[in-house]
């Protein structure tokens, strides 16, 4: 637990005029709101200038927050759209990548930094498997499964239902699994019919986010959107 | 991810499944049966379940990633800045605030002078202070409180949305000219003061004099929603909120039928109904719909039929 004011009552501060309570409170977090920023948009440059935009913007508008989450579930929430954002501007307007860079419009341009030589393969498989998936995937996967929060704050941060978060993530590590499945020669080793953005161009992972769907045959469709259920 | 890896098998479903995502919905007994049922969905919920195990394993053991310290330098340079000139701060290439800030400082003072008029020139006003003003305007006259309450409504309006940049536009100007993702025609715009739950979110906005859901007298619960959702009155922040339910709702642009300041479970809210490609919606936002900050700030959303 941190100790001294709360983070409402430094959010309290700056807005009755201290000067230094917005940086003190953004010291508290900034490692957690960088890591959540880095491995959602997988830029290093993009992060910094997303979070960064995005706590100014929480130091402007500090007087709009309601008090009805956590401060930090609120600031999350800002730098993670401000990261989303980021990557949909990408899409809409994809960029030439530079001769040495393998940057995408959605994915991060690189596996984050090296892992230990142990599981060494591994770890870049699932690296990269993350860094491929959907943003919208990947911020939940990011928030869930890495940073560890709730199923319910990952929710309030990304302002969906429970049941969507769920999703997102499940549907996310399935994707990463058959990554790793096709490591260790499962059927995306060459023996069975590939994904269909398995090895996808730039942008394709909307795309594929978008078209996912029932399996072949179409015998067990997807139920209609409903609460909870929907994978956006 | 496709489900090809798994012939016969629909993979999004089984790790939705895997996932919790299906609990206590019909689909959930329907993937149960086919697991156990069907040989191809076992296999592929055998070899899902076990690689999303490693997965998650793998995830959890991601290094901390503190933050650099030349990024965390810069931060701290713009927060020193920021503070320096609370009021006008922006962001690198952000040219909007300042072409606002124009716009207000010359429309305050008419907007100040003008409150006596602007319950008749922002009908969305009235509406936030608890009443209907469109369809129920004979309602409202016809109950004797019609040009009392009135007058007591305008006094909100400054608080309300006088300091709000655009505000002498014309209500149907706002929405044409910043409505890209959920340009319509003018919704009906209702202040029931219901207060909804999941269940009745889909059901028609009852009558404003009438509404059984209400949860105090009008004044009271016009009071509350206007303090609430002020910075959501079709003169603000509407049109941003109805474009933050459109990106969220993810099926294009929306046709917004009826805006409702109203409750859900018991917290202010606004309720819209929209048809989009994906049929027609119920959805609830919190007060933080349309901010930067709050997205679509969505409460409960439920299909209409």
């Amino acid at each position: 637990m941190t100790e001294g004011p709360s983070d409402a009552d430094l959010l309290r501060a700056h807005l009755d005029g201290d000067a230094q309570a917005f940086a003190v409170l953004v010291r508290r977090h900034r490692d957690r709101l960088w890591a959540v920023a880095l491995r959602t948009i997988g830029d290093r440059e993009e992060a910094a200038d997303a979070v960064q935009d995005a706590l100014l913007s929480a130091h402007r508008n500090a007087a709009k927050f309601r008090g009805d989450s956590a401060v930090t579930t609120w600031l999350h929430r800002i730098v993670v759209n401000a990261c989303l954002d980021r990557i949909r501007r990408r899409q809409a307007h994809p960029t030439v990548p530079l001769p040495d860079g393998n940057h995408s419009d959605d994915r991060p341009s690189a596996p984050e930094p090296a892992a230990p030589p142990e599981d060494h393969e591994t770890k870049l498989v699932v690296r990269q498997a993350l860094a491929d998936l959907p943003a919208e995937q990947r911020a939940a996967i990011v928030l869930v499964d890495v940073q560890g929060y709730p199923v319910a704050e990952a929710a309030g941060i990304l302002g969906v239902a429970e049941g969507t978060i769920k999703s997102r993530c499940a549907r996310g590590r399935a994707r990463m699994a058959l990554a790793l499945a096709g490591l260790r020669g499962g059927p995306e080793n060459g023996t069975g019919p590939k994904p269909r953005d398995a090895g996808h161009a730039a942008g394709g992972n909307q795309q594929a986010a978008q078209t996912v769907s029932s399996g072949p045959g179409g015998n067990h469709p997807l139920p209609t959107p409903a609460e909870g259920r929907d994978e956006r | 991810m496709t489900g090809a890896e798994f012939h016969g098998v629909d993979v999004d479903l089984l790790a939705d499944y895997l996932g919790g995502a299906l609990a206590g919905t019909p689909d959930e007994s329907v993937v149960a049966t086919l697991i156990a049922d069907d040989p191809a969905w076992r296999s592929a919920y055998e070899s899902l379940s076990g690689d999303v195990a490693l997965v998650v394993a793998e995830l959890g053991r991601f290094e901390p990633e503190p933050m650099p310290e030349d990024v965390a330098a810069r931060l701290e340079a713009a927060f020193a800045e920021a503070g320096a000139r609370p009021q006008l701060t922006l962001v690198a290439g952000d040219e909007a605030p300042r072409v606002r800030e124009k716009r207000k400082l010359r429309w305050v003072t008419p907007i100040a002078i003008a409150a006596g008029t602007v319950a008749f020139v922002g009908f969305g006003l009235d509406y936030l202070a608890g009443r209907d003003g469109g369809a129920s305007d004979t309602a409202s006259s016809s109950s004797g409180a019609g040009l009392t309450q009135e007058r007591r409504d305008t006094a909100n309006a400054p608080a309300i949305g006088g300091a709000e940049p655009g505000y002498g536009e014309s209500q149907s100007q706002r929405f044409s000219s910043e409505a890209p993702k959920a340009a319509s025609p003018q919704p009906q715009v209702l202040t029931t003061g219901t207060d909804y739950t999941r269940a009745t979110l889909a059901a028609p906005a009852p009558e404003p004099l009438l509404a059984p859901g209400a949860s105090s007298s009008p004044d009271a619960a016009g009071a509350t929603i206007a303090d609430e959702l002020g910075r959501l009155s079709p003169m603000a922040g509407l049109q941003q909120c109805l474009n933050e339910i459109a990106e969220a709702n993810g099926a294009g642009p929306i046709t917004a039928e009826s805006v409702d300041y109203a409750k859900f479970e018991g917290k202010p809210a606004i309720v819209v109904r929209f048809t989009a490609k994906n049929g027609m919606w119920a959805w609830a936002s919190g007060p933080a719909c349309g901010t930067p900050a709050g997205g679509a700030d969505t409460r409960a959303k439920v299909p209409v039929r």
